[in-house]
């Protein structure tokens, strides 16, 4: 059930304009969903056919919930009317914004683990959103023969004129991965895959529109843990990941000292929904917040160095960014505190595309006075972070998560909340500094983060 | 905030049948829908006596036997229960891209409500929303009258504002599937007051608003001769 509204818990399907068995076009209208006196149409955002319908007509749902589900071929249908509703899913159309969410070539299977699609609507992720495990690349499987291939693994193929006639598929049934296109090629995987912390990306998420969690192009990760090198190898560093070597060693010279917070996100989460509709990104909102309270918290934003402690000039936040070749980059958001969100959002795809192909200057990743590390898109509830050399500290931000909170008054309640944890330099940031700074920016989030659009 | 949106005004003189504006919006969102780029519109019309229906509607709302309605019934692409149309009775309908106002359809609802609240306070009358009860209400009846439908998030239907119209019509049904709350009109709170005095006070709502800078439409624009 995709969200509508920012405002919209469950929604009434009205009617479903196709029935199982059906094909579907992509941008077709599957079936209509009611919410308050508004009618929506949602459209399948790949071809395909609408297996089962989970969810009647004058049912409603909560959003999020599974009504649906659309393999790609007519073979699978059967499949996945057998397979459980819960079984994995890609989750296929919704009205909202297409674009992003949309392009993600995600195919859907007809075997157990990665299911068909279901057509939901994961409700929007804030830094949160456990991402749906990877489903990307499951095409069909052949039991007739036919050559079967994911999307990825048939694209990969032709670039690098491998016949994918001659290969034998690792993946189920014999499907031909990416990596088995790679493999009889001789050549390594070589996209960089930047994984930051910003919901926008999901490794391969449940595709949905409009709300958060868009899949990026995650095309070939496997449902395996990402590695530089395979099972008995041992792979020289590369000089990305010597720097890694060198800073990490770095700060093992740094007496640093870990804070951590339990902020509620309730209200940050529903106004980062009214706002990505304008292009703000997680990651812009959250480096906003952080960038604010650090312009009230200058010890915060304060380095050491020989000549005593170092207040910069400015708040520049910087993000912690996975590359797949093992670098790990933190671009700059300077000036965050004066910035605004939509110019924030904005530098920031500029940033996460230039540093893709390697295009940062120097003073765009060299420059942070603050760092912030996002793994909550991975749904991680806590873990923390070291401090990046030259710089005061760095806050790991992790996946906010509905839990049960017991209020002062006995009250209990179901919440959004995420844990946040400051990793400091205790030369120059105190634990009272540390403890401030959060709490304040807990205030911000909990209380008033419409301010940061301001 | 946003900067001055392009949209066309359509808005005929005369009373236009209810099938026939539904297929001129129908127009309007194929061009949006073909360039979600291009102008918006807002369509400000009189409708004829009708009844129609939302999509999801039941037909129990109808206090008549659908095969015998008192007036023409249509069963439309909006959300909603059953409403009335008449003359006296200024109907909006902005096509928009909702992408470009939030994309949210309760926001969606709450704006167009605040235009008629706008409306509504230009005439010197406290209009006020009911939690749960999409509509403006003047002191228990219901004024006005919300149901809208989207396609890509682009929008048609939109709202009904009573003016001066005869409420007897909506004695027939259960407007909106709301059986105890009575339907009122402004004129009577206003006596004397028509819809060609209210209409340029709407236009002018849902055009600040929405940011809608109106224009009248070119010729290759145009919806009728």
């Amino acid at each position: 059930m995709p969200a509508l509204s920012s405002t919209m818990t469950e929604g009434k399907i009205v009617e479903w304009l196709k029935k199982p068995g059906d094909p579907v076009a992509r941008g077709e209208s599957v079936l209509v969903v009611e919410s308050d006196k508004a009618d929506m149409d949602v459209e399948a955002f790949q071809e395909g056919f609408l297996a089962a319908v989970l969810m009647p007509a004058g049912e409603s749902a909560p959003v999020g919930e599974t009504i649906g589900l659309i393999v790609e071929t007519e073979a699978e249908i059967a499949a996945a009317q057998a397979s459980a509703p819960s079984s994995s899913a890609a989750a296929v159309a919704a009205p909202s914004k297409p674009p992003a969410a949309a392009t993600a070539p995600v195919k859907p299977a007809a075997e157990p683990a990665p299911a068909a699609k279901a057509l939901v609507a994961p409700v929007a992720a804030s830094p949160a959103t456990a991402p749906v495990a990877e489903m990307s690349n499951a095409t069909t499987t052949a039991a007739n023969g036919r050559l079967v291939a994911t999307p990825r693994a048939k694209k990969l193929a032709k670039q690098l004129g491998v016949a994918l006639e001659s290969l034998r598929g690792s993946g189920p049934h014999g499907r031909i991965q990416a990596e088995d296109v790679e493999r009889a090629s001789g050549q390594p995987l070589s996209v960089p895959r930047v994984s930051e912390g910003s919901s926008s990306y999901a490794p391969a998420t449940a595709a949905l529109a409009g709300n958060g969690a868009s899949a990026a192009g995650a095309a070939g990760a496997a449902p395996l843990g990402q590695a530089f090198g395979s099972p008995g190898e041992t792979v020289a560093f590369n000089t990305l990941q010597q720097a890694v070597i060198r800073n990490m060693a770095a700060s093992l010279t740094v007496p640093c000292f870990h804070v951590g917070y339990t902020i509620t996100t309730d209200r940050f989460d529903a106004f980062y929904k009214q706002v990505k509709a304008k292009g703000v990104t997680m990651t812009a909102l959250l480096a906003k917040a952080v960038a604010v309270v650090l312009a009230r918290h200058p010890q915060v934003n304060a380095a050491y160095s020989e000549a005593g402690m170092a207040y910069p000039a400015s708040v520049n936040v910087a993000v912690a960014v996975a590359m797949d070749d093992g670098g790990l980059l933190t671009p700059v958001l300077a000036n965050a505190d004066k910035t605004d969100l939509y110019s924030l959002s904005r530098s920031w795809a500029d940033l996460v595309a230039r540093s893709r192909t390697k295009q940062l200057k120097p003073a765009e990743y060299s420059t942070g006075t603050f760092t912030l590390s996002n793994l909550g898109m991975y749904g991680v509830d806590r873990f923390d972070a070291i401090l990046p050399p030259g710089t005061g500290a760095i806050l790991a931000v992790a996946a906010s998560r509905p839990c049960v909170v017991a209020a002062s008054d006995g009250s209990i309640s179901v919440k959004r909340q995420m844990q946040v944890n400051l990793t400091a330099d205790h030369r120059v940031i105190y634990g009272t500094h540390g403890a401030a700074f959060l709490k304040d920016l807990a205030a911000l989030i909990e209380t008033d983060p419409e301010s940061l659009a301001l | 905030m946003n900067s001055r949106l392009d949209a066309i005004l359509f808005d005929p003189i005369s009373i236009v049948p209810f099938q026939l504006a539904w297929g001129w919006q129908r127009v309007l969102q194929a061009r949006l829908l073909a360039d979600s780029s291009g102008p918006e519109a807002l369509l400000l019309v009189q409708h004829p006596d009708c009844y129609t229906l939302g999509r999801g509607a039941s037909e129990q709302h109808l206090r008549f036997d659908p095969a015998a309605a008192p007036a023409p019934l249509f069963r439309i692409d909006r959300g909603g229960e059953v409403t009335h149309h008449l003359p006296g009775q200024l109907v909006a309908y902005p096509v928009l891209n909702l992408s470009r106002h939030g994309a949210d359809l309760h926001l969606y609802l709450r704006e167009l409500e605040a235009a008629v609240l706008d409306v509504l306070a230009v005439l010197g009358l406290a209009g006020e929303r009911i939690e749960g009860l999409t509509g403006v209400w003047l002191e228990g009846q219901k004024v006005a009258a919300f149901g809208v439908g989207a396609r890509r998030w682009i929008s048609q239907h939109g709202l009904a504002l009573n003016v001066n119209c005869d409420l007897s019509g909506f004695g027939a049904i259960a407007p909106c599937g709301l059986i105890d709350r009575p339907v009122g009109r402004l004129c009577d709170w206003i006596p004397g007051l028509l819809p060609e005095q209210v209409q340029p006070l709407l236009q002018q709502a849902l055009a600040s608003r929405f940011g809608l800078t109106l224009r009248s439409p070119t010729l290759a624009e145009r919806l009728w001769r």
